[in-house]
């Protein structure tokens, strides 16, 4: 068991190194492999807490078709970060004591693994005994999603539809400024 | 002692984790990077989640045949993967509207954009057209 809990403990590690270069890197390719990496590593830390399903959905999607789009988007964009003229100590300073907060609230959670955690109390073994008279499926996550909470799924795909219109509204073809800083373009732009 | 705080380690990192995104959000001024910024915190909120759901010597939630068997709590994955797909969702329309400020103002620094919007601004004022059209409406 405790083995189980070191393996996460390096895991974890490793995304905190990964997150602390990409607070390093300045350049795109390195940022968007940095980020592929991190979702990979926590599709793994996911395997290692019992979450299967979300496992491979992380793998797939968000190391998979995030990827995936932000090349396809870097290929248009500046392919180096500029240097921030503005001071950064006001960003820090109020992340590190949200941090602190979190950190300082952390001792009040139960430990990781603890079957008397109020998590695993209430609603939870009541779908994990239910599950297989009323939905007929051994996979109680997929019993879950498709039929206790099938709307919730269904309001997912409307989000996932109004996204994909927005980004074609976006990305349509208007006017033909590209890359272009005169003033008279920029009048049309505002009188639009 | 090792194994308590082995049993709070997860919290700690994954706050710091969410620290870090939150800080490419507000401390960056590429856009790029706040969106990279908010995946991070995203991924970093999914694995909290996911950690509250694990229970010690348990398996994956799927039912199996002998009854003494200890499943993780499935609700957690259940919420995390529709965070998952809805996250990708923000990503796409975040990057495509990066694309479309990209197109108009030939930069995706914020310092750029926004001096660029100030000097319209200005340059509203002295010549007087858009400034009345404003004020009429």
């Amino acid at each position: 068991m405790i083995s189980e809990l070191l393996i996460n403990a390096f895991l974890v590690t490793i995304m905190l190194s990964i997150a602390i270069a990409l607070i390093k890197t300045r350049t795109v390719i390195f940022t968007v492999i940095l980020t592929s990496a991190y979702s990979l590593v926590a599709a793994l830390m996911f395997i290692t807490l019992d979450a299967v399903d979300v496992a491979f959905t992380e793998a797939s999607v968000g190391a998979g078709i995030s990827t995936i789009l932000f090349l396809a988007a870097m290929a248009y964009l500046p392919q180096t970060e500029e240097e921030s003229i503005s001071s950064e100590f006001i960003p820090v300073l109020s992340c590190i004591i949200l941090g602190g907060i979190l950190i300082w609230c952390s001792f009040d959670l139960p430990e990781i693994g603890q079957l008397t955690a109020p998590i695993h109390q209430h609603v939870a073994p009541e779908y994990i005994k239910g599950s297989k008279e009323d939905i007929g499926i051994p996979n109680i996550v997929t019993s879950v999603l498709a039929s206790y909470r099938g709307y919730d799924t269904f309001g997912e795909t409307i989000v996932v539809f109004t996204a994909g219109v927005a980004v074609l509204a976006l990305l349509e073809k208007k006017n033909t400024t590209k890359k272009n800083k005169s003033q008279p373009k920029q009048k049309i732009r505002k009188n639009a | 002692m090792i194994s308590s705080t082995i049993g709070i380690w997860n919290y700690w990192i994954v706050f710091c984790l969410m620290m870090i995104g939150l800080f490419l959000v507000i401390g960056r001024k590429n856009f790029l990077k706040k969106i990279v910024g908010l995946a991070i915190f995203q991924t970093s909120v999914f694995l909290l989640y996911i950690t509250f759901g694990k229970i010690k010597g348990g398996t994956p939630p799927i039912l199996n045949e002998s009854i003494d068997t200890i499943y993780s709590n499935p609700l957690p994955h259940v919420l995390i993967l529709t965070a998952i797909v809805v996250g990708v969702a923000t990503t796409a329309l975040g990057l495509s509207l990066v694309l479309r400020i990209n197109s108009e103002y030939g930069s995706i620094e914020e310092d750029d954009v926004s001096a660029q919007d100030l000097v319209d601004y200005h340059d509203d004022i002295e010549t007087g057209k858009n400034f009345d059209l404003k004020f009429k409406k």
